[in-house]
């Protein structure tokens, strides 16, 4: 399955807040939906799930129009939200029916996933009564309680803690390796890393990265380099580098334990480590530069910061 | 459909299971089974075949002593006035002083001590409403003046015949006689009002918690949104109407166990003609669905429940009105006022059911008031679902019903362009 949304655009009154969003996402494979609060990946995922009309654009599924309603899709929203009063098996069992599973199946899938988040003691349990964290599993259960195919999840992580953390990640891992197409959104960038291959950074409402997360990486890293030098503090180290290398290098960051260079057009890195070499400075780290996500995100959405 | 019907079920489970809907139910349906056996429960109590003419009759069978002092023989006959006070016997008492003395030792219950044909004195140790004086007084001016009619030869009767001739009248009602319909109109038309605003109130509530607690997003995603309205609305609708057929019903069934008892006097409220019934089913449903979808699209502009009073408020001035003008025009069912009412969607609940259980009012204002109302019901729903889908993943301050239409239409050419 090949979900392509294409050139999406959304106003609210005059205001338009999503300027044209494409992005693709196969099954088997999860796509990481970033960009800072306000940027428009929530919007864009309720238009996905037909809550908001867009203005404009397309959504496929292998080329046909994509209409929710024709298939199984697993919704776990940034606001979570069931019914406190009512008890966790009865509701879920509710949303099961109303997206169309027969009885059995959703009472045997209920039965399934408490137990796989390890919640399943809280079966007859009004929801109220459950920590913040089991609150949060059971919205897990209700979005795969009805084996979706496609799998939205909205902060999935949020309120969970390391251990119950470790479990949704063997869960979601789980379910992309079961051919399952997953859109995720979220702001822990880690996450993301472990299981997206590709990314999509919202920014405005428009998207400002999109790609292969790994050539995404070594496209950010090429021609830069992390220097670090044992006798001198990094805000030193990037004073002397811009003083000194000025005709070679171009300080891009300065980090807790060293500084990132860019190098100039036609700048070798054997050149840059000859004249480091023979400069006044003990040189504890010279290498290529592997940016983190974090690193990526920050550089490209981080503009109002 | 199917979700239609899972969304009815869950809702109507949210009511029938919920404890303070059953109490409440439970409660109203005994104290209205048990108003209405009282007369038997009493009749119960003081033996077999008691009717409630008995019962008014001759409320105790315990004499209560009374004590009666005549030491100048007044009255000829003192047999003839402790006759005319049921309940209670006389203790003669030879002196004033007798009577006094068993008076303060609670001897006897009061004492009267008689001065002249027209004049006595009540001696009570504490005085009290107990009916007694009054009983006594009626009884020795009746007593007076049937002496004084047979000193002259006269007989009750003869008196009675001139000062009160019976006067023989018959009555042909050819409309309605909304004299006798009156009461029950009244218990309908107040029964409606409590629906309205109640259930009114918990269909906008339901909706709103919701959006409160979230849930909405998760539904709306996974549920048809008309499904969703539909199945709330009517889930209070039929809840609303099965709580009152527990309870009228209740009511009517403990008369009809109870109806002897009460010798028929309460016929004019529970027998009830069937085209009151119907018309009170039609219009009553109907008005009570268009409100309750307005409420429903009301509960889906605002974001916290505290905030549904304030934002439902205008509707419920407008049920009030329909309300208060329906009253008034109970005395008057063939007024200008209600003839006009029975055509406004928003008071034709009331107003039509008025004139066809209480006036005169033609067939074709009967269809044309009801096709009137049945459409602004379909438009009121599927306004109600729209509102709905658009308000509920609004959050914040209130959203005006206005400024909510207005958007919904922007949204719409936004859309279509």
């Amino acid at each position: 399955m090949r979900l392509e949304v294409k050139d999406l655009r959304k106003s609210f009154g005059e205001r338009e807040v999503l300027h044209g969003i494409s992005f693709v996402v196969e099954s088997g494979k999860a796509l990481g939906l970033l960009g800072r609060n306000g940027a428009g990946k929530t919007t864009t995922i309720r238009i996905l799930m037909d809550v908001f009309k867009a203005n404009s654009g397309e959504i496929t599924v292998d080329g046909r129009p994509f209409v929710t309603k024709e298939f199984q899709i697993g919704y776990l929203p940034e606001e979570r939200g069931l019914y406190p009063k009512k008890e966790v098996a009865e509701q879920i069992i509710y949303l099961a029916r109303l997206r169309g599973m027969s009885a059995k199946e959703a009472k045997d899938n209920l039965n399934y996933w408490l137990k796989r988040l390890g919640v399943e003691e809280y079966r007859n349990r009004k929801l109220e009564t459950l920590s913040k964290g089991n609150q949060q599993k059971v919205q897990l259960v209700q979005t795969l309680v009805c084996n979706p195919e496609i799998v939205i999840l909205d902060e999935p992580f949020s309120g969970l803690d390391p251990v119950n953390s470790q479990v949704l990640k063997d869960v979601i891992q789980e379910l992309i390796q079961s051919g399952r197409l997953v859109i995720f959104s979220s702001h822990q960038m880690s996450y993301v890393e472990e299981f997206c291959e590709d990314i999509v950074i919202i920014n405005h409402g428009e998207i400002v990265l999109s790609g292969y997360l790994k050539e995404i990486k070594r496209e950010y890293g090429k021609d830069r380099l992390f220097l670090a030098a044992e006798d001198q503090v990094p805000e030193i180290l990037a004073g002397k580098i811009t003083e000194q290398f000025a005709d070679l290098l171009q300080v891009a960051a300065v980090k807790k334990d060293g500084v990132i260079v860019k190098l100039l057009d036609g700048i070798t890195k054997k050149a840059v480590l000859g004249r480091l070499a023979s400069a006044d400075m003990e040189l504890e780290f010279f290498g290529n530069y592997e940016p983190s996500l974090t690193d990526i995100f920050v550089e490209r959405a981080g503009d109002q910061v | 459909m199917k979700q239609f019907l899972w969304v009815l079920k869950f809702e109507l489970e949210n009511y029938f299971k919920n404890k303070s809907f059953i109490i409440v139910t439970l409660v109203l349906a005994v104290l209205a089974a048990g108003m209405v056996a009282v007369p038997s429960i009493i009749g119960g109590f003081m033996g077999d075949g008691k009717t409630i003419d008995d019962v008014s009759d001759h409320g105790n069978n315990d004499q209560t002593l009374v004590g009666l002092c005549d030491e100048n023989f007044s009255i000829a006959d003192i047999r003839e006035l402790e006759e005319k006070m049921p309940g209670y016997s006389f203790d003669v008492h030879d002196s004033e002083q007798e009577l006094r003395k068993a008076v303060e030792t609670e001897d006897i219950a009061a004492g009267f001590i008689i001065r002249d044909k027209n004049t006595y004195t009540y001696v009570v140790n504490n005085n009290s409403f107990d009916g007694l004086s009054l009983e006594f007084k009626e009884a020795f001016l009746l007593q007076y003046q049937q002496e004084y009619l047979r000193e002259k030869g006269l007989t009750a009767e003869e008196i009675t015949a001139v000062s009160k001739p019976e006067i023989v009248s018959d009555m042909e009602v050819l409309g309605k006689d909304s004299v006798n319909n009156y009461i029950y109109t009244y218990i309908l038309v107040f029964l409606m009002y409590v629906l309205v605003i109640f259930y009114g109130q918990m269909i906008a509530t339901s909706i709103t918690a919701e959006k409160s607690n979230r849930a909405i997003e998760i539904l709306v995603t996974s549920v048809n949104s008309n499904s969703l309205i539909f199945g709330k609305v009517l889930a209070g609708a039929v809840s609303g109407i099965v709580q009152t057929v527990v309870i009228l019903g209740s009511g009517m069934i403990s008369y009809g166990f109870c109806r002897e008892a009460w010798s028929g006097q309460l016929d004019f409220i529970f027998q009830i003609p069937a085209s009151v019934w119907a018309a009170f089913a039609c219009f009553g449903i109907m008005g009570y669905l268009l409100y309750a979808f307005i409420y429903g699209m009301l509960g889906a502009l605002v974001s916290k429940t505290e905030d549904i009073s304030k934002s439902a408020s205008p509707i419920m001035m407008i049920y009030i009105a329909s309300f208060m003008i329906a009253m008034f025009s109970m005395t008057n069912s063939d007024g200008f006022l209600v003839k006009i009412c029975s055509f406004i969607p928003f008071t034709a609940s009331n107003s039509m059911f008025i004139r066809i259980s209480m006036g005169s009012v033609q067939w074709w204002e009967i269809l044309l008031s009801g096709a009137i109302l049945f459409a602004s019901c379909i438009a009121a729903a599927l306004l109600a679902a729209k509102i709905f889908r658009y308000g509920t993943m609004m959050y914040g301050n209130p959203i005006k019903l206005t400024k909510a239409l207005k958007n919904l239409k922007q949204q719409e050419n936004a859309t279509k362009n």
